[in-house]
C-alpha cells in the first residue's frame, strides 16, 4: 500500500529560510570545512532575545533576559548577546567553564547568573566577578558564605531557587492539587524557614536579591502557580527584613520546530495506529517511541518533544504572564508589578530559536534489505552531530541537492529514508523515524537539518571513533552580502572582513 | 414517583424526537436520547453508579476513597455517590479544562488532583509518565483507593448494554433504529447500546464521533486518544468522523433555541455529527418511499460550560457593558483628560494638601498589604471598575489621587473620573514602583 509521505516539515523564518535557500554557499561551506558543520545566525538571537524583551514592556515589567549558556556552546552568540542592552540582558551559566567563557566574550560579571551545580571554583570566580548565584541548597549557601569570608570576596547577591511547591498547602484556596515532576534543584517550600534563617545568619556575606524556581514542565498551570507562590514568599521575606526584588522564573518556553500542525497530527496518530499494528511502522524496527500495544490498546506516553507548538517563546511566556493565578486571581504580571517584583527569565531553547542548522552531506544512499521502497541514507555526521532522539524532537531535514544534480531523473517522488550515521555502531541512527524526503538524495547532496542551535547541534557532540566533530560558522549579512567566519572569530562589529578602506 | 434512593432514579430516561423542520432530513426520524436528565445531570450517573456499586457497598462508612481519572461528568456521579455512601473521591486528571466544572466538583467534596504537563526538557529514556505512577499507587499494598476504572471496566459497558441500549429498543416499540451516533469517551455507552442495538437488528448502522485533533469537546476523546482506551473497539463502528468544537456549539445552540433541550456542547457534537453525516443518507432516500430512524445521546446540560461557550463564541453570551468605563476611553482622551503627579509633588500633596488627597491603591490586597503608602485606602482595579459603573464613589469635594504599579492603570481612571465630572483626581506618575524608587516611605500592615 502506498500512503501519503508523512513529513514534518520545519518551521523556517525569514533568515534562516534565506540561509536555506543559499545552496551554493552552503555547499561551499561544507566544501571547505567539512561535514557535519554548525551554521548560526547571531543576528537571530538578538532578535529574539527583544522579543522577550517585549513581552516584559507589554507588561510593563523590568529585568534581565539571561541566556542559558548550556543550550549551545558557541562564542558567537554569546558575543552577540553580550552586546545587547546590560540592562536587558544577561547570561545564566551552569558551569566554571561556561562563567569563563561569558566574561571571555564581553559580559561582565554583574550581568552573570551562575545556576546548576556548583564546585568551590565556580562559586569563587561568580563571586569575584560580582555574578548573581542562583542558589540551590542550604549547603550552597553555607559553602558560598564561608569562601566570600575566607577570601574576602565582598557581599554577593543570591537568589534562592525554591522547588516542591507540588505539597505545597500554606495558602491554599486554590481547590485542586497540582502534581508536578520532582526536581532534584533547589530547596522544598517546606524547609523553606531553615533557608531564609540562613540567609539572616549570613547577611554578612551574601544579599538576597531575589527568589527562583524552574519548572520541568510545558504545562502553564503549574508555573502559575509556582511564580505566584514566590511572589508570596517575597513577602514573608520582606516582613523578615530581607530585601528581595527579584522573581526569577526559570525557563522552559519551548520552540515550534514543525511548520504545520496538520502535520504533526497526522504523524503522530500514525504513531499509535503503527504501534497497534494497522498500518506500516513509521520507526526504525518497530521503534514506538514510548508508546506500546497491550491487547490492542496503546499504553505508555509518547517520548517526543511536541514540536508543533502553537505558542512558544515570547509567546509562552506573554500566555503565562497573562493567565489568572489560582490563589489570589490576578494575572501574574499584574502580581508582579503590584508586588514591586523585577522578573527574570532564562530561555535556552526558545532564545536560539531560528538561530542555525546542522548541514551533513549524504555519503551513500542504498535500498534497505527486505524493502525496496525504503532506503538507507549514510550521512557524514553521527547522532552525536545532531541529538533529535536524545530529546525527543522529530522534524525533516531539507534536501539541498548538489548543483550538477537537480535537474536529473525526472521520476523521482517522495520517498521514505532512514539517516543512518558515520559510526561502526548498529544504534547510530540520526533519528528512529522514518524521514520522508522530496526524492531520493544522491552522494554529494547536503541535508540541513533545521532550527539545531537550542541543544540539537552540539550538546552530544563527541570524537568518538575519532570521527571530525562540526566545525561552526557565523553568518552575517550586510549591505545584501553575506559573509561567514569561524564561531571563535567572530565578534559583534560591523564590517566582519574588516573596515574597507 | 416515591423513592428510597436517589440511585433508583438513574436511567429510564425520555426520547425525544427532534422536530424535522429543524434538522431538515425529510426522510429520517431522529431522536435524542436525553440522558441530561438523570438525577446526577448526566449520561455517566448509569456506569458511575454500576461500576461503583459493589465498592460501595462492600466499604460503605469505612475510610476508603473512590478514585477515577476524569474531569467532568463521571467524576460528578461518582463524588455524589461516594458522599452518600460516606466516603470519599478523588479524581486524577490532566483535563481539567472547564473551570465551571472544577468548582462543582470542589463543591460536590471531590479532591482534584492535576497531573503534570509535559517535560520540556525531554529525557526520552524516563518511562515513568504520571499515570504509570497513578496505576503504582492505587496497588500498593493497604492501598485504600476503591479504583472504579472506567476506561477499561466492563461494567461501564454492562451499565448501557443492560439499560440505556434496552430503553432506546422499547421507546421504538421493540426495533432498533437503523443508526445510532455516539460520542466516543470512555466508549462505555457507544459499545453497550451498539452491542443490543445489534442483538436485534444487526443492519443498525453505528457512527462513533471523535474530537478534531487539535480541538477539545468536554467528553469526548480525539482519534489518538481513543486507541489509549481499553474498552474502544475499532469493530463496534462502522465508521468514525471527527467534530469540531465549533460545530458542538453550534448543535448545542441549535438544541437549545429550537428544541427545547437544555444540551451540553457535548450533546451538540452528537447532533451536529449526526445531521452531517445523515445528510447524505437522506438525500439517498429521498424518493424512494422509505424512511429510516436514528439516535443520539444527549450527554449532559448547558450549565456547566458558560466559560467554554465564552472562549469560543463570545458572541452567544454578548453581554452589554454598561455605565461609564475606561475601555471606553481612547489612549488621546487618556492623556488629554488625566492629570499626573510626580512622586515628590505627590509626596508634598499628600503631607500638607488642604485638604489632604485621598489615596486609592488600585492593586490586588495582598500587595497591598504587603506595601503600601500611608494612609491609603485599598480599593482592587476591578472593584473600582464596577463602582464607577454606577457613578463616583467619593464627593466631588476630595482630590484623590489614584496609584498602581506603574501608573498606567490609574491613568485611565483619571481620565474617566474626569470625565465623570471630579474636579481634582490625580494618577501618581511612575506608580507605586516610582514612588519606591524614589526612596519614599511605603508602610506594611
Amino acid at each position: 500500500m502506498k500512503d501519503a509521505p508523512l513529513y514534518l516539515r520545519p518551521r523556517v523564518d525569514p533568515p534562516l529560510a534565506s540561509l536555506l535557500g543559499d545552496v551554493p554557499f552552503l555547499h561551499s561551506l561544507v566544501d571547505v570545512l567539512g561535514s557535519p558543520l554548525n551554521v548560526l545566525l547571531p543576528e537571530v538571537v538578538a532578535e529574539n532575545a527583544e522579543r522577550f524583551r517585549s513581552v516584559y514592556r507589554r507588561h510593563h515589567l523590568v529585568g534581565r533576559v539571561y541566556f542559558a549558556h548550556k543550550a549551545n556552546r558557541s562564542s558567537a552568540l554569546v558575543r552577540r548577546l553580550a552586546a545587547c542592552d546590560p540592562a536587558g540582558v544577561g547570561i545564566d551559566v551552569a558551569s566554571l567553564e561556561e562563567l569563563r567563557h561569558a566574561l571571555s566574550c564581553g559580559f561582565t560579571g554583574d550581568r552573570v547568573m551562575a545556576t546548576g551545580p556548583k564546585d568551590r571554583e565556580f562559586l569563587w570566580l561568580a563571586a569575584r566577578v560580582g555574578a548573581t548565584v542562583n542558589l540551590d541548597s542550604v549547603g550552597e549557601l553555607e559553602l558560598l558564605a564561608q569562601l566570600v569570608r575566607t577570601y574576602g570576596l565582598g557581599r554577593v547577591d543570591v537568589l534562592a531557587r525554591l522547588s516542591g511547591f507540588e505539597s505545597d498547602t500554606g495558602h491554599g484556596g486554590a481547590g485542586t492539587r497540582v502534581l508536578s515532576r520532582r526536581s532534584r534543584f533547589g530547596t522544598p517550600l517546606a524547609e523553606a524557614d531553615e533557608l531564609w534563617a540562613a540567609l539572616e545568619r549570613h547577611q554578612d556575606a551574601v544579599a538576597l536579591t531575589g527568589l527562583a524556581y524552574h519548572l520541568d514542565t510545558t504545562g502553564l498551570e503549574e508555573k502559575a502557580r509556582a511564580l505566584e507562590r514566590c511572589v508570596l514568599a517575597m513577602d514573608e521575606c520582606r516582613a523578615r527584613g530581607l530585601a528581595p526584588r527579584v522573581v526569577d522564573i526559570g525557563g522552559g518556553f519551548g520552540v515550534g520546530y514543525v511548520a504545520e500542525a496538520g502535520e504533526w497530527e497526522r504523524w503522530t496518530t500514525a504513531l499509535s495506529e503503527a504501534v497497534l499494528g494497522a498500518r506500516p511502522s513509521l520507526t526504525w524496527r518497530g521503534h514506538g517511541y514510548g508508546l506500546r500495544n497491550e491487547g490492542g490498546t496503546v499504553r505508555g506516553a509518547a517520548a517526543l518533544y511536541p514540536a508543533h507548538r502553537p505558542v512558544a517563546g515570547p509567546g509562552y511566556l506573554d500566555q503565562l504572564l497573562s493567565r489568572t493565578a489560582p490563589v489570589l486571581g490576578r494575572p501574574p504580571a499584574t502580581l508582579l508589578l503590584e508586588h514591586l517584583n523585577d522578573l527574570y527569565v532564562e530561555p535556552g531553547r526558545a532564545l536560539v530559536d531560528q538561530c542555525g542548522l546542522s548541514l551533513a552531506r549524504v555519503l551513500d544512499v542504498r535500498p534497505m534489505d527486505g524493502d525496496p521502497t525504503r532506503h538507507l541514507v549514510r550521512l557524514g555526521m553521527n547522532a552525536g552531530d545532531v541529538s533529535l532522539e536524545e530529546h525527543g524532537v522529530l522534524v525533516d531535514p531539507v534536501l539541498l541537492p548538489r548543483g550538477d544534480s537537480r535537474d536529473a531523473a525526472p521520476d523521482d517522488g517522495p520517498v521514505g529514508v532512514h539517516l543512518v550515521g558515520n559510526l561502526c555502531l548498529e544504534a547510530d541512527l540520526i533519528t528512529r523515524r522514518l524521514v520522508f524526503l522530496p526524492r531520493l538524495p544522491r552522494a554529494g547532496d547536503l541535508l540541513a537539518f533545521v532550527n539545531t542551535a537550542g541543544y540539537v547541534s552540539d550538546f552530544h557532540a563527541h570524537h568518538a571513533q575519532r570521527q571530525p566533530v562540526a566545525r561552526t560558522v557565523a553568518v552575517t549579512e550586510e549591505g545584501g552580502a553575506r559573509h561567514w567566519c569561524l564561531d571563535e572569530d567572530y565578534w559583534p562589529l560591523t564590517h566582519p572582513q574588516g573596515v574597507p578602506s | 414517583m416515591r423513592y428510597d434512593s436517589i440511585t433508583e432514579a438513574i436511567g429510564n430516561t425520555p426520547l425525544v424526537r427532534i422536530d424535522p423542520s429543524v434538522h431538515g432530513l425529510g426522510n429520517i426520524d431522529l431522536y435524542a436520547k436525553l440522558e441530561m436528565l438523570n438525577p446526577f445531570g448526566s449520561v455517566k450517573d448509569r456506569p458511575a453508579w454500576h461500576m461503583a456499586r459493589p465498592h460501595l457497598e462492600e466499604a460503605a462508612g469505612g475510610d476508603g476513597t473512590v478514585v477515577e481519572l476524569s474531569s467532568g461528568n463521571t467524576a460528578k456521579a461518582l463524588a455524589l455517590l461516594a458522599g452518600l455512601h460516606g466516603l470519599k473521591f478523588k479524581s486524577v486528571t490532566n483535563r481539567m479544562r472547564v473551570p465551571e466544572i472544577k468548582e462543582l466538583l470542589l463543591l460536590l467534596g471531590a479532591e482534584i488532583e492535576e497531573l503534570p504537563g509535559q517535560s520540556e526538557c525531554l529525557d526520552p529514556t524516563d518511562t515513568d509518565d504520571p499515570l504509570t505512577r497513578f496505576h503504582q499507587a492505587l496497588s500498593e499494598p493497604g492501598s485504600r483507593y476503591l479504583h472504579t476504572d472506567q476506561y477499561f471496566n466492563p461494567r461501564n459497558v454492562e451499565a448501557h448494554a443492560a439499560g440505556t441500549g434496552p430503553e432506546i429498543v422499547k421507546d421504538l416499540d421493540g426495533q432498533a433504529p437503523d443508526w445510532f451516533i455516539a460520542c466516543v469517551g470512555t466508549a462505555g455507552s457507544s459499545t453497550g447500546v451498539a452491542q443490543v442495538l445489534r442483538e436485534h437488528d444487526p443492519q443498525v448502522r453505528v457512527l462513533g464521533l471523535v474530537a478534531d485533533k487539535s480541538d477539545f469537546i468536554p467528553g469526548i476523546r480525539t482519534i489518538d486518544e481513543v486507541h489509549q482506551v481499553g474498552l474502544f473497539d475499532p469493530a463496534t463502528y462502522d465508521s468514525l468522523a471527527s467534530v469540531t468544537s465549533q460545530e458542538a456549539i453550534d448543535g448545542m445552540v441549535t438544541l437549545i433555541r429550537r428544541c427545547g433541550l437544555l444540551s451540553g456542547p457535548t450533546g451538540g457534537a452528537a447532533y451536529q455529527g449526526a445531521v452531517r453525516h445523515l445528510a447524505s443518507v437522506d438525500a439517498g432516500l429521498a424518493g424512494t418511499g422509505r424512511r429510516q430512524s436514528a439516535v443520539f445521546i444527549v450527554c449532559d446540560r448547558a450549565e456547566s460550560y458558560l466559560s467554554y461557550v465564552r472562549q469560543r463564541r463570545p458572541e452567544l453570551l454578548g453581554r452589554a457593558r454598561r455605565g461609564p468605563s475606561v475601555s471606553s476611553l481612547t489612549d488621546s482622551e487618556i492623556r488629554a483628560e488625566a492629570r499626573v503627579i510626580g512622586v515628590e509633588d505627590a509626596r508634598r500633596w499628600t503631607a500638607e494638601g488642604d485638604p489632604r488627597p485621598l489615596v486609592v491603591d488600585l492593586r490586588g490586597p495582598h500587595a497591598y498589604a504587603a506595601l503600601h503608602i500611608e494612609g491609603s485606602v485599598n480599593i482592587v482595579d476591578e472593584m473600582f471598575e464596577e463602582l464607577v459603573r454606577t457613578g463616583l464613589p467619593f464627593s466631588r469635594r476630595t482630590p484623590v489621587l489614584l496609584a498602581c504599579p506603574v501608573g498606567e492603570k490609574s491613568l485611565r481612571y483619571a481620565a474617566l473620573l474626569t470625565r465623570m465630572g471630579h474636579p481634582d483626581v490625580r494618577s501618581l506618575a511612575g506608580g507605586i514602583v516610582a514612588w519606591r524608587d524614589a526612596g519614599a516611605p511605603l508602610t506594611r500592615e
